[in-house]
Order: C-alpha cells, then structure tokens, then sequence
C-alpha cells in the first residue's frame, strides 16, 4: 500500500489534468460572442484600463466603472486569438455580499489613509489585492524580485502565522498558541473577502504549519502534498497560477529548511535571527520560481528580499488592525495606518533603488 | 532580550519615526504649482502648506501619482478640484481623486456628457457630500492667501444656453455684499450635468486667474480662439507670469491677443508624447517663441513645478538632472 499511495495519486491528478486542459477552445477567430460570467480574480486596472481575463480571453475594459472579482458581468466582443477586440460592458452587477463589501471597504480605507504606491502596497501585503499597484511600482518588484509579497502566498501567512504564535507564546502555552494562531489565520481569509489567493494559501499554510509544530517534518511535508492535491483535483487550472506555486513552494521550504537555516545563524543578533531565518528558507525555494516566471533574474534578489521582508509582518498587521478600526471608525484606523508609513517608504526606497 | 521589550521597542521606533516623517514633509511656506505629466490630458496642482487646489485630473489614474508625490503623506484632504470642462482627458483621473481624497468644493460648469465614465464621476461626487460650485465671470474667491478670479464663462454666455445666472448669486445675497472677495466655501448650491449643448465642451472651459501675493497664473482649460476675444473684450484678462497654454497647445487654441493681453513670463504645455492629435502644434510653438516666452512642456520635461514666494519664481521639473 505504501508503494502504491503516491504514485496513485500522481496518475489521478495527470488524468485530471488532461481531461481538464484537452477541451478544445470553443470559438474560432472572429466570431462574435458574448459572454456572462462572474470575474474570477481582481482585475489588474492600468492608466486607463483595467483588464481580466474570462473564458480564456484577456479582456481589456475601459477603467470605469470599476469591477470587481466576484461581480457578474456580461461582455460583448469580437474573438481574436487569445483576446476579445472591442469589448462592450453589457451589464454589469456588483457582488454585494458582505464578504465583498468588507474587501473593497479595506481597500477603500488603505487607499483614503496613504498615498500611492503605499496603499497599493499595503493592500498587496495584507489582502492580496495587486489591483491598484500600477505597472511602474509592478516592473520595479518584478526587477527586484519582491514580487511574490504582493501576490498572496502561503509565505504571507506563514510569517504572519509564526509572528503570533511568537506574540502569544509569550502568554500562553504552545498548544494553545497554534490553536488561536489558525483562527487568526483564517479569520485574516475572512476578512481578506476569502478570495482565492488568500484561502488557499490559508489552507496550505495553517495546515503545514500546524503540522510541523505539532508532529514531525514527515507529517508536515504530507499534509501540504495532500491539501494541494485536492486543491489541484478541484480547480487545475491553479496549476498555473504563481501564487499558487508561491504559495505551495514557499511553504515547502519553510518547512524544509527553517531549522537548518536558524541554526547556521548564531552569529546574528537574536532581534532579527528569527525573521531573517524565515524569510532566507522561504527564498531556497522561491528564488528559482521567480527567476521562470518574471524572466528576470536579479543576482541581489536574496539581498534585497533580506532587507525588506522584514517589514512584511509588521506592515500586515498595521494593515488588518487599521483596516479593522478604520471599518469601525474611520479616523482611527488612519491614524493607525499611518504607522506603516515608515516601513512601506523603506521597502519602496530599497525597491527603487536596486531596480 | 525579552520578547515584549523587543516589540514594545519597535512598536515606539514605529511612532517615532512616522512623527519624524510627517515632521519633514511639511511643505515650505510657498506657493507651487505642478504640472502633472498626466500624457495627453491636463492635471494640476497648486499647493501652498497643506492647502490644495487642483485643475483637471488628466486622462487617468498618473494624477494620483503625482498627488501622491507632491503632497504631504499624511495630508488626504483636497480644499478645491477645478474641472474645466466634461471631457475625458480632464475628468477620468478624478474620478481616483473623489475615491481617494476628501474634497471639500468642487468647481464645474452644468454641462453634461453623455460617457459612461462621467455617470460614474457624477454620482460619486454626490454621494461624497462635495460642495459644488457653478463657476461664472462674476465671481472672485478666495482660499487662505490664494485668490481666485473666473473669467469664463461669463453669465450671458451661460444665460444664452438656457442656464440663468444662478443660484449661487440668490445665496451671497444675504451675506456681505459690498466686497467681491468671498470665501469658496460661501459659494454654495451648484449643479452637475443640467445642461445640454450642442456646443463643442471646449467652449464652456473655465477660464480663471490664480494669484498668491504679487504672482498670477492664468489656467485656460481648452478654450478656442472665438472665446478668447471674448473674454478679452470683458476686459478682465490682465498681466500674469503663468499660462497653461490652451488645449494641450492646439492651434484652436493659443492666439497671439491672449498674449499680447495677459504678457506671461513662462507658458506650460500639457500633453502626451507622440499623441495622435500632434500637439502641440507647430503654430503655438512658433507664437510663442515669436513672443519670446519661456516654454515648457510635460511631454518633454515631465512633472513641471514652479516655486514661488509671491515675487520671485523658479522651475524645476522630474526630468532635468
């Protein structure tokens, strides 16, 4: 049985694979259709566009009115290629569920409390959203190889994760540490409008996470293969999405690599051996990733990742407890979210000056 | 180290810093104007301490950059948005700056549009609470030190599109009347998007003087030749230092009497790099050079900020090293 497990699995998933991706593409050059469908992830907005993708085509709208993921639209166009050509906004309704309001409210209050590219910034790191970065601050993370903070991976959470289990084991016991420290997690999902991105990166990193406090590195390295498994088997095209990838491999070499990594770095003053321990595992992995996919390979990107990702635990939390106040009463949260404005202008400042 | 000191401490360095931060980006005590590199469209900002007032918001989200840029981080707040006239390449980008910003007046003429985009600008500006003010050539306003002088349109030109003039005059008529000078804000009970013209927008373009001290600056929006001697013939136009040259330097746009009346020191070219329109036009260009007037151009030079303390100026912009 032992032998048989994973290899089974393995064919299960190519099967599925196959089926999912051998539909053959449904229109031909030219024709045109019009499609109806609820938007499967945060359109990217441009200067003066914003763009999504539906059915397997890119579609580039004008910027308003501004649709969101989850709304339901229906589009217009000419098929070409990959592309719909002149693409008319039939209609349009917006998601109005209250998971959805509290999204575009947190990204309303980051937007209103600090100008750009910090609350683009901000919104990235604590909600996944990369909506509004503009494609200038885009280019310069991509150069830099800090791209993977504003694309939510599992490594978001995992840091996160590990930073309140620190913060409550100085209170409680460590059991009870992790149990508060998942609801934590999956409260931020919650509040994060359980966008994809953010769920399953939730999903991989509590549960890897949970499993190499509590039980062995084995059990750990099991659970992560098999929660992505039946991720894959239930939407394969995510095989493809970066921060899935991200997310799965980020986890992976937390997992792998952490202890090892802390324990070559007796040398480092303890205020930083953990974050710096953290933030290095998580690059053994996700180094080479970035280099596939951006095509970019910055030779400083360990470096400059060493002198920013510091700020990313910081920067999360002032952003869930600022937006969270600032859902109560706006003034507040302002206030609050004004504190990361030294650690976003850092990160950017190094940005630009290495890209 | 103990772990609460250690987060105590940094919670402390966090505040410290951000004081200090906010401390040092506290504008200096002079008067700035910016001209977005927006591409082809017009956004400025004129900026004096944490007071705010800008003219167009460009053709799309670059105007939030360059707010972004130019005003103090902490500062969310907008004292007046101009709007020209209703055409995209002077309100999309607003739409991003009612989203982001407080503004506390906004200054549009009633003309409508009939773009999807516009619906958009107009409901978000009502659903935000924004004073709008219908702007005619018989009001003069006054913001902090900054004075504001409308030019255009004057109150027959709207009368003769079926618009009376206006609500705004019955409200001042309670409050002082001996002076013109009011104060923005006791301009009250203006309208968006009432009236309807078969005339081109650019003909409705606010025409107004900005003056801080002894400096004038004179932003002209897309208005055309045929409004020009108009405006002149009221007799309003007066020396100034700064001009936004007309419609992105069209030739519909700059005449040499605009010149001969207003005699600036520096005009300011907005407009986009290679844009399909071609501007600005050689004939502009050849005018002003004719005039011997500095000429600056975003498509060019990029963001184009001009210091003053109210006598003397200078300018620097985001691309000369």
């Amino acid at each position: 049985m032992r032998y048989f497990f994973w290899p089974l699995v393995l064919i299960i998933l190519a099967l599925r694979f196959y089926f999912f991706f051998n539909i053959p593409q449904p229109y031909n050059d030219g024709d045109k259709i019009r499609i109806s469908s609820r938007v499967t992830s945060e359109p990217i907005r441009y200067q003066t566009s914003q763009y999504l993708k539906l059915k397997g085509l890119k579609i580039y709208l004008p910027l308003y009115p501004e649709i969101h993921y989850n709304d339901f639209v229906v589009i217009e166009g000419e098929v070409a290629e990959d592309s719909l050509k002149k693409p008319k906004l039939v209609s349009f309704q917006e998601d109005r569920s209250f998971l959805a309001n509290l999204r575009k409210s947190l990204q309303m209050i980051f937007q209103k409390s600090l100008p750009q590219p910090h609350a683009a910034l901000i919104a990235g790191v604590t909600i996944g959203s990369k909506a509004n970065l503009g494609s200038d601050f885009w280019e310069a993370l991509k150069a830099t190889g800090t791209a993977h903070v504003v694309v939510a991976s599992g490594m978001n959470v995992t840091l996160v994760a590990k930073f309140i289990v620190t913060i409550l084991f100085l209170f409680l016991k460590r059991r009870r540490a992790i149990i508060l420290a998942s609801i934590a997690i999956w409260s931020y999902a919650a509040l994060a409008g359980f966008d994809a991105p953010i769920v399953r990166a939730s999903i991989m990193g509590s549960l890897a996470f949970v499993a190499q406090e509590l039980g062995r590195l084995n059990a750990a390295v099991r659970t992560l293969l098999i929660s992505s498994w039946l991720m894959l088997m239930l939407k394969p095209e995510w095989v493809f999405d970066l921060g899935f990838i991200l997310s799965f491999v980020a986890t992976l070499s937390l997992i792998l690599f952490d202890s090892r990594v802390k324990s070559k770095l007796g040398f480092i003053p303890s205020i930083i051996r953990e974050d710096l321990s953290t933030s290095l595992s998580a690059q053994i992995g996700v180094a080479p990733i970035l280099f596939v996919t951006f095509g970019q390979f910055n030779i400083l990107s360990p470096v400059i990742n060493a002198l920013v990702l510091w700020t990313i635990v910081p920067i999360t939390i002032i952003g869930m407890i600022g937006g969270i106040l600032g859902l109560i009463f706006e003034p507040l949260g302002k206030a609050v979210l004004l504190l990361s404005y030294p650690l976003t202008s850092w990160f950017i400042w190094i940005v630009q000056i290495f890209s | 180290m103990s772990g609460r000191f250690k987060y105590s401490l940094f919670f402390l360095v966090l505040i410290a810093a951000s004081v200090w931060l906010a401390v040092f980006s506290y504008p200096a005590p002079k008067l700035n104007i910016i001209a977005c590199n927006v591409g082809q469209g017009d956004a400025f900002l004129v900026q004096y301490k944490s007071t705010q007032i800008l003219v167009d918001g460009g053709p799309g989200k670059s105007v939030l950059d360059c707010l972004s840029k130019y005003m103090p981080f902490w500062d969310r707040r907008i004292e007046v948005v101009i709007l020209t006239h209703p055409q995209k390449d002077h309100y999309m980008g607003l739409v991003g700056v009612f989203q982001n910003y407080k503004v506390e007046n906004f200054i549009a003429t009633p003309l409508d549009a009939s773009a999807q985009e516009w619906g958009v600008l107009k409901s978000l500006v009502g659903s935000k609470g924004v004073n709008v003010i219908n702007p005619n050539s018989d009001m003069v306003m006054r913001l902090g030190l900054i004075h504001l002088d409308i030019l255009w349109p004057s109150s027959a030109f709207l009368a003769s599109e079926g618009k009376p003039p206006n609500e705004n005059r019955a409200i001042l008529s309670g409050s002082a009347s001996d002076s013109a000078l009011r104060r923005v804000s006791l301009y009250r009970n203006g309208v968006l998007g009432t009236l309807t013209s078969k005339k081109d927008p650019n003909e409705f373009s606010i025409l107004a003087i900005l003056s801080y001290k002894d400096f004038n600056a004179l932003f002209t929006g897309d208005i055309g030749g045929p409004q020009i001697d108009q405006i002149i013939s009221s007799g309003k136009v007066r020396d100034v230092d700064y001009l936004k040259v007309p419609h992105h330097g069209s030739k519909n746009g700059l005449t040499s009497k605009l010149l001969e009346a207003s005699t600036p020191e520096v005009a300011v070219i907005s407009a986009g790099k290679n844009n399909s329109y071609g501007h600005p036009h050689k004939e502009v260009l050849d005018i002003l050079n004719s005039f011997k007037i500095k000429t600056v151009r975003t498509d060019d030079k990029g963001d184009i900020e001009l210091i003053t303390d109210g006598e003397t100026w200078f300018i620097k912009s985001s691309r000369d090293k």
